[in-house]
């Protein structure tokens, strides 16, 4: 569903071009369960987020189910990361003067096409899905960051995402907490049919992805099947 | 449609919510519209009130009336002062101008006025006022009847009787009331009048403050030219002021130039005086607008900071499908609620000092100024607000997102 094709991405840090990613190319099937590996600086997250359409590519290719992303305008752009695309990350990215609901309701806002479902009631169920339904009136920085990250899970399946992206998302938390994160993307795989990028550096998570590739130096160094 | 309302409503929930987290500084930002549009309301009603004020001054003369005033009138330059004597150069009319006016069947009524502001004294109070000296026509060409004892008549005029009336208002500084002063003396420059009536309160403070007297009388000490200031002309109605003031100019330049004296008509004179108060208003206005276009900045200011501040949640937004449209409109929504709310605080309490005003000065607001306030504060935020909001809407989503 989402296709790169010689994708490279460099950014201009003073005098110096930095090539955070060099010509990768990769295809993410529906419903797969991908772990994108590699330390930090390795290019990984700006890979992510050129799969997330959150960064274009200095050359290269995207295909999302088919069409090239580098001729879509913003307002296509964002109507794509609204619909088919879930965001997770490392450090939650919670809005602080929003309640937990509200956050949660947050892309229906952004909906263009409009909803077929009724948006409380699917944020409802969400919020209890993942146990924190009680919560659901606090503001982000009254929870635990395990809380933050299930906020965060639910605001990105709020959409009824194709995809979910989570770039470090035990990053900020402990193992055991960690752990129960990666179990609720895991379950979001298996038994909803999600497909999910997991970005991370660490091999144990890692392990829960049914297809690994390492990146190095902004490359793939390695592809598991 | 009900889509679109929503996505109002939520964002202005979205703002309400943010202003309701810094209540001081959205105070703050809005107190400098506020003082704006608080100063060019106040002009506009100040103005208004100005010009309301001198049109019920003249509606209170007579209808009908035509003004033979020295100089080019009000029209021009170098115009024969009002009030004064008109002695800036001009005609100075007199008594045998009034004969030949009077031979004219198109005039009803030919009043010479002289007028001079001097201090008007009673055995123990003093006031300063007018001397106005015409003949017993000017009582009805003015719309002045008596309160109390009687106006002068044509032959205290012919015969130039130490006798006036006095306006209401002198009446009672210097004597206590209307009743109080008829029979007794008043002095002035030397002059000693028997007051034979007082007017009633024509609510203007010219007529008010008068001392009527024939106009005869006044010829000696106090007049000595025996000139007048201008003369005043009453046509039976509407349609002879035209025929009129065409007679009557005739007759004037057989013995005067054209630039000396001036024919006007009370809306001559009213247009003049409404296009002077124009270009005064105006140029208040341009000064209160100076403080709304400071006001305006410190909404820009406020803006840029709120935009930084919310660089994070932008790419938050950003990342969950906002476009760069919808992150405009946020902030706009936000710099328009500002600046319309400092505009409704500025307009309520402009409402607030021209009620009290009134006590004193005519003031008033009109539809106008609501239109002119609502107008001026959206476009302040507008204006103001598009230039963070198009700063917030171009930041590069990921970057946004990264920013603590």
């Amino acid at each position: 569903m989402i296709k790169l094709e010689h994708v490279s991405k460099s950014y201009q840090l003073g005098d110096t071009e930095v090539k955070a990613v060099k010509d990768v190319s990769l295809t993410i099937k529906e419903k797969e369960f991908i772990g994108i590996m590699g330390s930090s600086g390795s290019g990984k997250s700006t890979l992510m987020h050129i799969i997330g359409l959150l960064e274009s590519p200095t050359s290269g290719k995207v295909f999302v189910e088919g069409k090239d992303v580098s001729k879509l305008s913003d307002d296509d752009l964002s109507r794509i990361r609204n619909k088919t695309v879930g965001f997770v990350f490392q450090s939650f990215n919670l809005i602080n003067r929003f309640t937990v609901l509200e956050n949660v309701l947050l892309p229906t806002k952004y909906s263009k096409d409009g909803v077929d479902f009724d948006v409380n009631v699917k944020a409802e169920e969400l919020l209890k899905r993942f146990g924190i339904y009680e919560r659901r009136n606090f503001f982000p920085n009254k929870i635990s960051g395990g809380q933050q990250q299930r906020v965060a899970i639910a605001r990105a399946l709020m959409m009824s995402p194709k995809i979910i992206l989570a770039d470090e998302p035990t990053g900020n938390l402990d193992s055991k907490t960690g752990s129960e994160i990666i179990g609720i993307l895991s379950s979001l795989n298996s038994d909803f049919g999600v497909t999910v990028v997991l970005v991370t550096h660490e091999h144990d998570i890692a392990a829960k992805a049914k297809r690994r590739i390492y990146i190095k130096d902004g490359e793939i160094s390695q592809k598991y099947i | 449609m009900e889509k679109l309302v929503k996505n109002i409503s939520d964002l202005v929930k979205d703002a309400l919510s943010d202003f309701a987290r810094s209540k001081v500084r959205t105070a703050l930002t809005s107190l400098g519209i506020m003082i704006g549009v608080l100063s060019v309301v106040l002009l506009i009603a100040l103005g208004l009130g100005l010009k309301n004020y001198i049109e019920g001054q003249f509606q209170s003369m007579g209808a009908n009336l035509v003004l033979v005033l020295p100089g080019s009138g009000f029209t021009g330059e170098g115009g024969g002062g009002f009030g004064g004597q008109g002695t800036i150069g001009g005609a100075k009319f007199d008594e045998r101008d009034v004969a030949s006016l009077k031979r004219l069947s198109e005039l009803d009524y030919v009043v010479p006025v002289f007028m001079k502001g001097t201090t008007i004294e009673s055995a123990d109070e003093k006031k300063f006022g007018y001397i106005m000296g015409f003949n017993e026509e000017g009582f009805k060409l003015m719309n002045i009847e008596a309160e109390a004892g009687e106006l002068f008549t044509r032959s205290d005029v012919s015969a130039a009787s130490k006798v006036g009336v006095l306006g209401n208002t002198a009446a009672e500084k210097l004597f206590g009331g209307s009743g109080e002063a008829i029979g007794k003396v008043v002095r002035f420059e030397g002059q000693r009048f028997k007051v034979i009536g007082v007017a009633k309160k024509k609510g203007d403070s010219e007529p008010d403050n008068a001392f009527f007297v024939p106009y005869k009388t006044t010829f000696g000490s106090i007049n000595p030219d025996k000139t007048f200031w201008g003369i005043y002309l009453g046509v039976a109605d509407e349609s002879m002021i035209d025929p009129a003031k065409k007679k009557v100019e005739e007759t004037l330049l057989k013995k005067y130039d054209a630039e000396d004296f001036s024919v006007t008509e009370q809306s001559e004179l009213l247009n003049s005086i409404n296009q002077i108060f124009g270009i005064i208003n105006s140029v208040l206005i341009a000064i209160g607008s100076i403080s709304l276009l400071v006001g305006g900045i410190g909404i820009m200011n406020i803006m840029f900071a709120t935009v930084t501040e919310r660089t994070k949640e932008v790419g938050i937004r950003r990342a969950v499908g906002a476009t760069q449209k919808d992150i405009l409109l946020q902030f706009l929504t936000e710099s328009l609620i500002l600046s319309v709310f400092g505009g409704l605080m500025g307009f309520i309490l402009a409402s607030i000092i021209v009620l009290v005003v009134r006590i004193f000065f005519p003031a008033s607001i009109n539809l106008f100024s609501v239109v002119i306030t609502l107008v001026i504060s959206s476009a302040i935020g507008i204006f103001f607000g598009v230039f963070p909001a198009r700063r917030a809407a171009k930041l590069p989503p990921i970057e946004a997102i990264r920013y603590e």
